[in-house]
């Protein structure tokens, strides 16, 4: 009979309902949380990821797809390998964080967008890069 | 008092004015078909939506909330959503009797539906043998039960089925019996005459302490015939999946479903009736002053109220207590309850003999 | 230790090393079932816990490991281990009428790598279906899609039911017979693979007699991910990951052990920052799971509200842990040498806020349902299991605890930061369904008596030791045991010196759980095998490896 006092009690205490397309942006996410990868540019539109591969390599289902292109230096005359596309799947991705801790570069990182619903799972494949993007130049000085 | 009775009078003279005896009849009948079912759908869509905004507000919840203001159009969405849905064809199913069985529990709760008095002349039916109808018609039901049961083909539901069998026969005892004792107090078995007797108090103060024993050992066995609660072993989601309507889909599940609700309802308008006072506004003999304000409120919604605390007090139980094992439920019927409502019966003899 | 050296000495087949309280023996596979059954009855020396049975494909050979506990010495662990040259028709003798564990252990070695065991009653597969070709923890499986199809059709009945047995008769020749599961007039039901009550995609064939439960069969494999045999290819971060994914509900914990054992293997001296993290987070989710547990039991008797209030409770860890480790149920948290990223500002003050409101919160569910008298009448007298029984189902955890058996690793070999804690192991001696139900409540009052100390203690320091880009575990055998939130989760890691590992074998407490239930639940009721399931609070997915 005590449980029908409990209930009883819960009956009118506060609701614990979130009610979800309403509060958006109120109560989560929390800035830790993993929703998606992504590659903040700067307003230059240039970001840092140097091609490497280190998250291509690192990563366990073969989310992150590293496309890169060989380019000539306007300054040193030389070939160096630049980045053309990251293309990132959301769909199998399991958020691991092992691209993100193994970025010598910080380069890529997470943000907490977490509302990936789509119609076809080809959509959920991104490019992260955004396009006509550069290398941000290590100042000389 | 404003009773709905007028309006029924007012109709029966109208078409008399312009109609025999026998056209005019025959237009009140399909009328009173058409305005039960009618009250019988959206009183079973009142019912799921209180239930489900009950039962969420016992679990912290916030329950429907997303059709109309406060979710209140949800369960006629959800009735829309299940007469478009598909009558699955199921292999193997005796078809007859699959869809027998549906027809026949929602026929049986109707058939109780009709003889509840909602007001003084609101009742389809007024034998006077009422209470012996609705004791009769409403285990009509279990044989529903059982078909639904056994045509599936399906080893959840012949389970569900057994289960249920067993539960509603030995429930079945101590309901009547507990019937019986307020028959015994009124000395009438017209449902209509019970009510009246109630005036001035209702029976479970009239009958005192065995009318209280009857009272109680009623919502439970009542509670235990609906299936629900503590008692809803037949249907035991986490170990049938579905019991005895597990194959059942669309409508025919909806019979179900809407049969369960409304039992529920029945339940607690024959508790109402028999105990309550019915339609009867609360009357304190002496309180001339008070009887009068009481008797200001319209009796059909004092019979609402009534029976909506019964149905509140059960979801109350069905949402605190977990389910019963069969033997358990088996145990507490010829154990428990059956013995103490023959008991109750002699008390009450004891009672209207040398009390009243 | 002196006297397990001693007798140990009496086995002149076997060849004995010891490292760091690990006695590995090593005997030929004629002397296995002698052995073992020496190690087991032998009354000073009592290693009568099977932890693990774990098949080897050591390329030439392939081999069997049985890791054995005992509960004389609980800290010291035995790694018996044999061997078998024929990889055409690989026999052993089978332990199972030593341990009632080892029988499904040994279908599992059968299963993956085709060892046949002989006079094991039930020599069926376990997880794959019984017409899969190649058994693939063999370094020579042969993964082509060709070969095992994606089936379009259900399995055969007949091959699902027939149990072959083989035996050797006195000759030495090799005799096959099949038994039948069930017998032909009983009326089996199927609860699952889709059913609300079995926590999981898990498959229970069920005989009944009206509402009375004859003979239990668990079907597992439905949701086998092969997470074994993936770990031979991926380096030892990217295995961590995986192991959040075993039992979902304690995925910290098992995270935790593997680190562990990878540190043990680098011998990485971790932080002690990073240990009490780990202690905090650990005891976090054995509060989730438990309330989970408690949770889905009430819902398996009926009560849906409880389950509800579990659920509502479990929020504000699962809040806790977003906050700090990014992730809810799949927290990514320790790393190997540390933990990922440093706790959350907010983090203490949560936890603190956390531990007086569950406290209330345990209060009104000790009300809600302990008092309740139906659901005190249904868990009573119902399901014992004996202390001998529990130890040799190896039935870990609070099921193995309610029955009287003190196996709490934490307390037998603390790890990480709980020999700082002060923190009671809660026994019960009658190991009935309630004193499963109960334990679990109180152990979540002692959970919180450890984060109550740890929380303010957190010392300062990095979060995480150094390692190298590239982790390469020096060649040799691992074994780490932590306690996961239902019982013993093990991690054997077999390094080759290489970036990945040859061999990974995780202990699921849970497989044990199912076979608890398969003893316990015989002649009981149909509602009370599934409330017996919900008292032993087994996660499929941690079966399903």
């Amino acid at each position: 009979m005590q449980g029908m006092y409990i209930t009883m009690l819960n009956f009118i205490r506060k609701k614990v309902t979130e009610q979800y397309p309403e509060n958006r942006g109120k109560v989560f996410p929390h800035e830790r949380m993993r929703g998606q990868l992504v590659m903040p540019h700067n307003e230059n539109n240039q970001h840092k990821c140097t091609a490497c591969g280190i998250c291509q390599m690192n990563c366990p289902n073969g989310t992150i797809q590293v496309i890169s292109k060989k380019e000539v230096d306007a300054e040193t005359g030389k070939e160096k390998k630049v980045l053309d596309t990251y293309l990132y799947d959301t769909g199998s991705c399991i958020f691991c964080a092992l691209c993100t801790t193994s970025c010598p570069q910080d380069a890529i990182e997470w943000s907490t967008n977490f509302e990936h619903a789509v119609f076809t799972r080809s959509k959920l494949i991104e490019q992260l890069n955004h396009e006509g993007s550069s290398l941000i130049k290590k100042s000389n000085n | 008092m404003f009773h709905l009775q007028t309006v029924t009078q007012w109709i029966d003279e109208f078409l008399r004015t312009y109609l025999t005896d026998g056209w005019a009849l025959f237009i009140e009948f399909i009328l009173i078909g058409v305005v039960i079912l009618a009250v019988y759908a959206v009183l079973a869509l009142i019912l799921i939506y209180v239930e489900r905004k009950i039962c969420a507000f016992f679990q912290c919840r916030l329950g429907p909330t997303r059709v109309g203001p406060f979710g209140i159009f949800q369960s006629v969405a959800d009735m829309v959503k299940i007469l478009l849905k598909e009558l699955i064809k199921i292999n193997r199913v005796d078809p007859r009797l699959f869809r027998l069985a549906a027809y026949l529990v929602i026929i049986a709760s109707i058939c109780t539906f009709g003889a509840i008095p909602f007001d003084k002349g609101i009742q389809a039916i007024d034998f006077n043998i009422g209470v012996f109808y609705l004791l009769a018609v409403s285990s009509l039901g279990v044989v529903g039960i059982l078909l639904a049961g056994w045509a599936s083909n399906n080893k959840y539901t012949m389970i569900g089925a057994m289960r249920s069998g067993a539960q509603l026969i030995s429930y079945e005892l101590s309901c009547g019996l507990s019937l019986m004792t307020i028959v015994m107090l009124s000395g009438t078995m017209q449902l209509s005459t019970i009510v009246e007797q109630q005036a001035y108090a209702w029976n479970i103060f009239r009958g005192g302490i065995p009318a209280i024993i009857a009272f109680v050992i009623y919502l439970i066995a009542g509670h235990a015939e609906t299936n629900r609660g503590p008692f809803d072993l037949p249907e035991a989601e986490s170990e049938l999946t579905a019991g005895y309507h597990t194959e059942y889909s669309g409508i025919q599940f909806g019979f179900f479903y809407l049969a369960e609700y409304l039992n529920m309802f029945i339940i607690a308008a024959i508790a109402t009736t028999l105990f309550l006072g019915g339609w009867m506004p609360l009357h304190i003999p002496g309180w001339d002053g008070f009887n009068q304000v009481m008797d200001f409120i319209p009796p059909v919604l004092w019979f609402f109220a009534k029976a909506f605390i019964c149905v509140f007090l059960a979801l109350w139980v069905r949402w605190t207590m977990p389910r019963l094992r069969i033997d358990q439920l088996l145990n507490l019927e010829w154990k428990i309850l059956m013995p103490v409502s023959l008991l109750n019966i002699v008390l009450m003899a004891i009672w209207v003999i040398w009390i009243i | 230790m002196k006297i397990i050296d001693e007798l140990l000495g009496q086995l002149p087949f076997a060849t004995i090393e010891l490292k760091d309280k690990t006695y590995t023996v090593s005997v030929p596979k004629e002397k296995l079932y002698k052995t073992a059954s020496y190690l087991k009855n032998n009354p000073l020396l009592s290693f009568d816990f099977l932890m693990d049975i774990i098949g080897m494909d050591y390329g030439d050979t392939l081999g069997v490991i049985y890791y054995l506990s005992s509960t004389r010495f609980p800290s010291y662990i035995i790694a018996l281990k044999t061997t078998t040259d024929d990889r055409e028709n690989p026999l052993l003798a089978s332990i199972s009428d030593l341990w009632e564990s080892a029988g499904l252990y040994e279908r599992e070695v059968h299963d993956f790598l085709g060892i046949t065991f002989v006079n094991n009653p039930d020599m069926r597969r376990l997880f794959l279906r019984q017409d899969w070709k190649g058994y693939p923890l063999r370094k020579d499986y042969d993964a082509s899609p060709e070969l095992n199809p994606v089936p379009l059709c259900n399995e055969d009945l007949e091959d699902m039911e027939n149990m072959p047995v083989t035996e050797i008769s006195v000759e030495g020749e090799r005799l096959e017979h099949h038994r039948k599961l069930f017998e032909a007039e009983d009326y089996v039901v199927n609860f699952g693979p889709q059913h609300p009550a079995t926590h999981g995609v898990l498959h229970l064939r069920v005989a009944l007699d009206g509402e009375m439960i004859k003979k239990i069969d668990p079907n597992f494999g439905y949701i086998h991910r092969g997470i074994e045999k993936m770990c031979e290819a991926y380096t030892y971060p990217q295995i961590l990951h995986l192991t959040d994914r075993l039992d979902y509900l304690s995925g910290t914990i098992n995270r935790h052990g593997t680190c562990l054992a990878v540190e043990k293997g680098l011998e990485l001296e971790v932080p002690e920052r990073a240990h009490y993290i780990r202690t905090i987070i650990d005891e976090l989710t054995r509060i989730a799971s438990h309330l989970l547990g408690w949770g889905c039991m009430a819902m398996d008797m009926g009560s849906i509200t409880a389950f509800v209030y579990g659920m509502r409770d479990r929020e504000k860890i699962m809040d806790i842990f977003e906050e700090t480790c990014g992730g809810r149920l799949m927290a990514n948290y320790s790393v190997i040498g540390g933990v990922m990223n440093d706790i959350h500002p907010n983090f203490q003050r949560k936890v603190k806020e956390f531990i007086p409101y569950m406290r209330k919160m345990l209060k009104e569910h000790h009300l809600l349902f302990t008092g309740n008298p139906i659901a005190r009448d249904r868990m009573e007298g119902v399901g014992y299991l004996s202390k001998e029984q529990a130890i040799s189902l190896g039935a870990t955890g609070p099921t193995g605890r309610a029955s009287g058996w003190s196996n709490d690793i934490r307390k037998v070999e603390p790890y990480a930061a709980y020999r700082h804690a002060d923190f009671k192991e809660m026994l019960r001696t009658d190991g009935l369904t309630f004193d499963r139900y109960i334990i679990r409540l109180d152990e979540i009052e002692e959970s919180l008596k450890i984060l109550e100390q740890l929380i303010d203690n957190i010392p300062g320091g990095a979060y995480a030791a150094k390692t190298k880009a590239i982790i390469k575990l020096p060649e040799g055998e691992f074994y780490q045991r932590v306690e996961g939130a239902r019982g013993e989760f093990d991690v054997y890691i077999n390094s080759r010196g290489d970036k990945y590992p040859y061999r990974v074998k995780f202990r699921s407490p849970c497989m044990t759980l199912v076979n608890t239930l398969k003893a316990i639940a015989v002649d009981t009721k149909v509602a009370d095998l599934i409330m017996l399931g919900g008292s032993l609070d087994y996660v499929v997915p941690c079966i399903d490896r």
